[in-house]
């Protein structure tokens, strides 16, 4: 009887001091997440945020996985093997397709982006876009032999068609390499575009088209235009710049058979208009373009989406050896549109061209060209045919395998699994809704659309909310931002939950918002698995130059040159303070437009700033030197008037050494592997 | 007597007039391209013919030049050939066209025919002072009164003094050095590296000029020569980053108190080096360097047809001197000087090797003794003077 009386006491005691903890406590957590999530119905799930927001301790490993992350890939000449970049793993991957089979896995360098092979010389060549270099692979012996040293963020590749040349896209520095094989030197780095990024040869060998991503910097309201740079091959010189109106990210490029088309693909941002209305395609169509290579020949714009329906984010592009069918990566509706092209021939050749022009803005032109659209795995980004053109390899990166497309029937034949793990973490599903567009009203665009790589568009939009044609904004990068909170340029998203969730379905998704669980998953990855590039070009190994020297000097300096002390609210350091550059408050610098609602804008953090041009919230500033040559006259963003060109050169120079701080903490280290998500 | 006086008198008239007569068509230089084909022009980096007959004086050989090259056959070319202004201010040869730098904009002749590009095609400004060429890319860069052109392909891109870390958009001067590219501005002097983007600033403040205004720059034995006006030559050891300057000894002399103890004057306007020759301009003078010593030339003591020199331009052994009153060519031992007579198209070239002189008319002859520009490669010669083009053949 005492027994059970002493358990019934110490029972009710606990359930007592439970209540009294439970409802006040309860009530604190409702509060702080209905902050954090700017809603008041995301369930209170502590572990949903707590755990799956931890970046690189003992927990974000436990929950987290190491995935490949496939990009693009190439096949031998007998088609005996596929030859896959595995992003974020750092490996070439060789794989086996009749045996399904990967056979091996090559250590390679940060972030290899794309690989081109020499089956004579059994020898693969791989970029690797985080390491400024290339791989040079031994097919025999599957080791890395030698390593070129390239421009900065080395993307596409190819070799020239006699193989003694290796044509090197660097997608950082907007230039390409050009190698001698036999010496293994540069020989020459020409300028190419904004952000290039693909190369492809012609059919006979005399020329290469290389694609860019970035518009070329241009005052809000300018149509956006966007460079293909043709290289003479002979002669290893440029020989023609191609601005290509309206259009941007222009990731991949491929010839027809017979070289007299070259098609790329391409995307048609609306960012000229306010954001009212996203159908019809008034915020973004995506489709491809072609040349036609004759002298004076066209470049006509077609579009593969539909009325109702969008597949953004084209990536891959690739022409079957009959010349009959072109195959488009869609990735952010995860699949393959397969293109007629003697139906694209038949437009060109009996529309007549006044027409034709306007079919870049016709969605209901791509039923005369379009043959299937085929389903893949998540986010399918480089393809390639197999030689006999019967096979079409398609590189799902999200998905961690290679799926095998039969070109003759167009459905997948397979799968190669390249055996990545098999579960799917918070971030990595995340990571896969950042990337589709399955959100957005009738798919017509994903995050990645104006964050490609999770960076940013370089492109100026009016994101329209009470008033049109006000606030014209500058997009930014989502790189490593956890600790850079506010978010948006007038400060107003404390996280990115708030970033994400109902307003972001209001005025950009138009659909439903974000699950609970999906903007969880979103948030993690945001928050944990977006690392920023290392800034080899200007700041390799923490080691300033006696330039950048100075200039941190003038950015840290109290006094001017004359000698005045500098109010603190003006000093570069009181509101970029390192770590991240940012005090995460909000200044009035000077900047405010006309079409500005009267606020005070948001501290940028200043990581990798050298890679986010145009600068300032409407991106006015076309070059980092603009912010105080033009627009710096009234003092306010920076006490620098005082400063000669030679001491304002310095303080560019040390803006352009800011890295994200992960690599400031490695300083021993050059290269910083990739957080896996 | 009166009538043996008379025929005597004739006799030795008509003997002397013949004699007059023959040595005078001596003189009429004739020259034939010796295969009767257009190939050397074609291959030289200009156009073929245009069809238009010049008369200037022809000889196979010319003994005085001593090896130094003697151009004639002049062409001049004007608005009314569709330059796009008379008043030219640089030449280059790039290729099979040429490029010329006026006040209303880039003039580009090829195939015969000249087109103009301006502003509204991209160009920084129409004023275009100073073209060179990349060997490694085939990029033009050309310098303007308002900014840095790099013409790629077609394609103009702009660099100015706020969008860049150039150092002033007066660009006097562009020089190609591999994958750099320097500039002499009136706010300094700059290296552009076209790898890394980035750009050096040498100015009075981080480097022995006393002001920053340059007039000239270009490389050579692994050196940058600075023409900065007042400062003299301000060298840049490539490699090992350090300056040093060639001022004048004399200070603002305007004598030259000690001949060639040194630089000939401070306010120089070119430099050009080539094997192994440093060529510096001034307006008081030229000078040449050899590493070690200093050689100083004045008009009066001289081949070179004025002390007022705006440019000069080293081809091989031969220096091409620009001056105010004719062109100068020089190779250190000879002179061969282009001047146009006061009035009409006729001129002359005044070969001089020390003190012997020989004159060789030639009509037409260059188009204005006022020059700006100048470049030569392989049998052409082309002047940038203050009232049209000219072009010049090597006679042989």
């Amino acid at each position: 009887m005492k027994r059970i009386l002493k358990i019934s006491i110490i029972t009710g005691v606990l359930l007592i001091a439970g209540y009294i903890v439970h409802f006040p406590y309860h009530k604190w957590a409702r509060k702080h997440v209905n902050y954090i999530t700017a809603t008041d119905d995301h369930p209170l799930n502590c572990i949903s945020c707590h755990l799956y927001l931890q970046k690189d301790n003992l927990l974000a490993r436990m929950v987290n996985r190491k995935y490949y992350s496939p990009l693009n890939l190439a096949v031998s000449d007998d088609g005996s093997m596929l030859f896959v970049s595995a992003q974020d793993a750092g490996m070439l991957l060789v794989v086996d397709p009749a045996a399904n089979k990967v056979l091996k896995r090559i250590k390679v360098g940060n972030h290899p982006h794309s690989v081109a092979v020499d089956s004579d010389k059994k020898i693969c060549y791989v970029t690797n876009q985080w390491s400024d270099d290339v791989s040079v692979v031994s097919l025999e012996t599957g080791k890395v032999t030698d390593t070129l040293r390239t421009g900065n963020g080395p993307a596409g590749l190819a070799l020239s068609p006699d193989r003694k040349r290796l044509f090197v896209v660097n997608s950082f520095s907007n230039n390409f390499s050009v190698f001698d094989l036999d010496s293994k030197e540069e020989v020459s780095r020409l300028s190419a575009g904004n952000n290039p990024t693909g190369i492809h040869f012609s059919p006979d060998g005399k020329s290469a088209w290389i694609t860019s991503r970035r518009a070329l910097i241009a005052p809000y309201g300018t149509p956006v235009m966007t460079e293909l740079t043709k290289v003479d091959a002979a002669a290893q010189a440029v020989s023609e710049h191609r601005n290509i109106e309206s259009a941007y990210m222009m990731e991949n490029v491929a010839f027809t058979p017979t070289g007299d088309l070259a098609l790329f693909s391409l995307i048609r941002p609306k960012n000229l208009v306010p954001s009212i209305q996203v159908e019809r395609g008034w915020m973004m169509t995506h489709g491809f373009g072609v040349i036609e290579q004759k002298p004076g020949g066209r470049c006509v714009q077609l579009l593969i989406d539909e009325p109702n329906a969008y597949y953004p984010d084209p990536f891959g592009i690739a022409v079957t050896p009959d010349g009959k069918k072109a195959f488009i990566s869609s990735s952010g509706v995860d699949c393959i549109t397969v293109i007629s092209i003697d139906s694209v021939r038949s437009i060109l050749n009996t529309v007549p061209p006044e027409t034709v022009a306007t079919y870049a803005n016709n969605l209901g032109i791509s039923s005369r060209y379009v043959l299937k659209r085929i389903h893949t795995g998540a986010n399918p980004k480089g393809i390639v045919l197999s030689p006999d053109g019967k096979s079409l390899y398609v590189a799902e990166q999200l998905e961690d395998r290679i799926s095998v497309i039969n070109t003759d029937k167009l459905e997948v034949a397979g799968i190669i699994d390249l055996g990545g793990p098999r579960k799917i973490s918070v971030a990595r599903h995340g990571r896969r809704l950042l990337n589709n567009a399955g959100h957005t009203f009738q798919n017509e665009y994903s995050c990645y659309t104006c964050h490609p790589d999770t960076h940013e568009d370089g492109l100026v939009y009016n994101m329209a909310s009470k008033d049109m044609g006000r606030n014209i904004t500058n997009t930014q990068s989502l790189r490593d931002i956890a600790e850079t909170a506010p978010f948006k340029w007038n400060g107003l998203n404390q996280t990115v939950y708030k970033q994400d969730g109902m307003r972001f379905s209001t005025v950009l998704t138009r659909t439903e918002p974000f699950s609970s669980k999906d903007l969880d998953a979103l948030t993690s990855y945001i928050m944990t698995g977006i690392p920023n590039p290392p800034d080899l070009e200007f700041n390799p190994n923490g080691e300033l130059t006696d330039a950048q020297k100075r200039g941190k000097a003038i950015f840290e300096r109290t006094r001017d040159f004359k000698g005045n002390e500098i109010p603190v609210v003006n000093r570069c350091v009181t509101c970029h303070p390192a770590p991240y550059y940012t005090n995460r408050k909000s200044a009035d610098v000077g900047t405010l437009a006309a079409t500005d609602d009267s606020i005070l804008f948001d501290t940028p953090h200043l990581n990798n700033v050298i890679f986010s041009p145009p600068y300032l919230h409407d991106g006015r500033a076309s070059t980092l030197e603009e912010i105080w040559t033009v627009y710096g006259q009234t003092e306010q963003h920076g006490a620098l008037n005082d400063l000669t060109k030679t001491q304002l050169n310095d303080l560019i120079e040390y803006l352009k050494s800011l890295r994200d701080p992960a690599y400031n903490k490695e300083s021993g280290r050059i290269y910083r592997a990739s957080l896996s998500n | 007597m009166k009538k043996r006086l008379t025929l005597r008198s004739a006799c030795i008239t008509v003997a002397t007039a013949t004699l007059a007569g023959l040595l005078t068509s001596g003189f009429i230089l004739h020259s034939r391209n010796s295969s009767g084909t257009k190939t050397d022009r074609e291959s030289s980096g200009t156009p073929a013919s245009d069809g238009k007959t010049t008369s200037s004086p022809v000889t196979t050989s010319i003994p005085e030049a001593k090896g130094m090259p003697v151009f004639g056959h002049w062409r001049n070319f004007t608005t009314a050939d569709g330059l796009p202004s008379d008043h030219a201010y640089t030449v280059r040869i790039i290729g099979d066209s040429v490029l010329v730098g006026t006040h209303d904009g880039l003039a580009v002749y090829r195939n015969g025919k000249w087109r103009t590009y301006t502003t509204k095609d991209g160009l920084a400004h129409n004023g275009v002072v100073s073209i060179d060429y990349s060997k490694l890319t085939g990029d033009v860069w050309i310098g303007t009164l308002s900014g840095l052109s790099r013409w790629s392909a077609g394609k103009f891109e702009t660099f100015n003094q706020f969008n860049s870390g150039m150092p002033n958009d007066l660009v006097y001067c562009v020089y190609c050095d591999g994958k750099d590219l320097w500039v002499a501005t009136g706010g300094g002097a700059g290296r552009f590296d076209t790898y890394t983007r980035q750009w050096d600033i040498f100015t009075e403040q981080n480097a022995p000029m006393h002001e920053p205004w340059t007039y000239g720059v270009s490389t050579g034995n692994g050196k940058a020569y600075i023409a900065a006006w007042g400062g003299g030559v301000i060298e840049y050891d490539l490699k090992t980053k350090k300056f040093r300057d060639y001022t004048d000894p004399d200070g603002f002399m305007e004598i030259d108190l000690q001949p060639d103890d040194g630089l000939i004057h401070d306010i120089t306007t070119a430099t050009s080096w080539s094997d192994g020759i440093l060529w510096v301009s001034t307006y008081f003078g030229m000078s040449r360097y050899d590493g070690k010593n200093w050689k100083g030339y004045f008009d009066h003591d001289s081949g070179l047809a004025r002390n007022f020199i705006n440019f000069l331009r080293a081809v091989g052994p031969v220096v091409y001197v620009c001056s105010d009153k004719g062109l100068s060519t020089f190779n250190g031992e000879t002179w061969v000087t282009y001047k146009k007579n006061d009035t009409g198209e006729a001129g002359k070239a005044i070969i001089r090797t020390g003190n012997s002189i020989k004159e060789i008319p030639m009509s037409p002859c260059i188009s204005h003794n006022f020059i700006i520009g100048v470049d030569a490669r392989d049998n052409y010669l082309w002047v940038a003077t203050a009232h049209g083009v000219s072009r010049g053949e090597l006679i042989k």
